[in-house]
């Protein structure tokens, strides 16, 4: 797997303008990408895929172990957005960039449920060494104008809040693909103490991402 | 507890994927019957929607952004729209035309339709059970000169079992049949079984909440005042697996 590049991505406009103050997306942004996408504008579907693309490379690539496999979903997303965009015009309590997440996660399971032999993701995992905290780790402070910082930071503390068992859990569950009985083989624990912390873990975090969840410039 | 909690204790593990495939198929199946799930579903991936945000970005590679929107703009046949504009239009002129008729009949329709809709529903989870039973178990009980017998089906997936009673008498008065799960601590109460003639019932029950693994069940007849602790009547059926 490709070791994450922590690079900050050159940006022009209001990409950049965003990006100073570390937030992923401005109410008002969001709300003016969303009108031009519906309206097919495709300087907003260039504006969309810079803002959006490093974030879900980042999840994707963790979740499939496999860099090349991690683009093709990424477009996909951004293809499936693309078509989608008009229906989310009016559903202004699901956001751009969540729903873009969610398209390209269930695209990323797809593809783990599809694989024929589902071993073999555990072998790339662990010797890439990607179980555990490797990928979903904070960034440096010197990276603060990487766009969504904040959200980032904001994420990073409600995980960080959770006891590690929970924690470990919920990396396991949600950013690596695995199902209960993976992930209770996997940390040699019955299946029902996984469902417990999972259930327990996303109770928590319900309530402690729900500012951000409601989060305006 | 209900047949339904199951779903509810296993949304944020459908959120998450981390069911297993047949237990996602059942909860999928589920989804399109149950408004309440579908609301805390949507409440759920909202509540969460920024989770993915704490991966570490990863810079994509030299000429990836063009790629992307190269691709996504070039493919071929898309009439986004225009299309849906069309069929949403057509559709009102549709549904205005017959509205004046429908709405006279409306609530006698909806009525119905709910009760139709709630006895598909138990049709359907009940059909669940028997489709995905990986243990059934039977036996016969003779009464008052009737054949009749216990069969149950036992689903490893929502951990529910749907048990079939048939060919019993009414229960006489002042008595019913109680259904029980026999633990290795004792007898369990579970759901009293309706006796209706020649129709069989069919009850959903899930397992009891209590520590002691479940060894078999059993049916008899009680006193309609006997509703708490062990059995005092007559035992019709006892089966161990």
């Amino acid at each position: 797997m490709t070791p994450p590049d922590r690079r900050i991505v050159p940006a022009s406009g209001e990409v950049a303008a965003d990006r100073a103050r570390g937030r992923l997306l401005s109410a008002s942004r969001e709300a003016s990408l969303r009108r031009r996408l519906a309206a097919r504008d495709e300087r907003a579907l260039v504006e969309l895929v810079e803002i959006a693309t490093p974030w879900l490379l980042g999840l994707v690539g963790g979740m499939l172990s496999d860099a090349d496999e991690a683009e093709e979903v990424v477009l996909e997303a951004f293809a499936r957005a693309w078509d989608k965009v008009g229906t989310l015009e009016g559903g202004e309590q699901d956001g751009l960039i969540p729903w873009l997440f969610r398209i390209a996660r269930n695209r990323a399971i797809d593809r783990l449920r599809r694989r024929a032999r589902r071993r073999a993701k555990y072998v790339r995992a662990e010797a890439a060494g990607a179980l555990g905290s490797g990928k979903v780790a904070p960034l440096e402070p010197n990276e603060a104008a990487q766009p969504g910082w904040y959200v980032h930071t904001q994420v990073h503390a409600a995980l960080g809040a959770l006891p590690a068992e929970q924690r470990e859990a919920v990396e396991l569950a949600y950013f690596r693909g695995f199902t209960h009985s993976e992930i209770a083989r996997q940390l040699a624990i019955p299946i029902g103490t996984v469902k417990t912390r999972l259930r327990l873990a996303f109770d928590k975090l319900r309530i402690t991402l729900g500012p951000i969840k409601d989060w305006v410039p | 507890m209900t047949p339904h909690d199951w779903y509810v204790e296993n949304r944020s593990a459908f959120v998450a994927s981390a069911l297993e495939p047949e237990e996602e198929r059942t909860f999928r199946d589920h989804l399109p019957r149950c408004e309440e799930c579908r609301r805390e579903i949507a409440r759920l991936e909202r509540d969460l929607g920024w989770l993915p945000m704490a991966v570490t970005p990863v810079t994509p590679p030299p000429g990836f952004t063009h790629r992307i929107v190269g691709t996504v703009l070039r493919r071929p046949g898309r009439t986004w729209g225009l299309l849906p504009w069309a069929a949403a239009a057509a559709a009102l002129l549709a549904v205005g035309a017959g509205t004046w008729q429908l709405r006279a009949d409306r609530d006698r329709i909806q009525a119905r339709l709910e009760d139709r809709e709630r006895r598909l529903l138990a049709v359907e989870d009940t059909l669940s059970i028997l489709r995905q039973a990986r243990q059934v178990t039977q036996t016969s009980i003779s009464m008052d000169g009737r054949e009749g017998g216990l069969v149950i089906f036992q689903d490893p997936v929502t951990h529910r079992w749907c048990v079939v009673v048939h060919g019993l008498p009414p229960a006489p008065p002042g008595s019913v049949y109680q259904f029980w799960f026999v633990t290795s601590t004792g007898m369990v109460r579970s759901v009293e079984v309706p006796a209706e003639g020649d129709r069989p019932a069919f009850l959903t029950v899930a397992m009891p909440g209590v520590a002691a693994p479940v060894m078999g069940a059993a049916l008899t007849m009680e006193p309609m005042v006997n509703r708490t602790g062990e059995p005092t009547g007559p035992e019709l059926a006892h089966v161990m697996f």
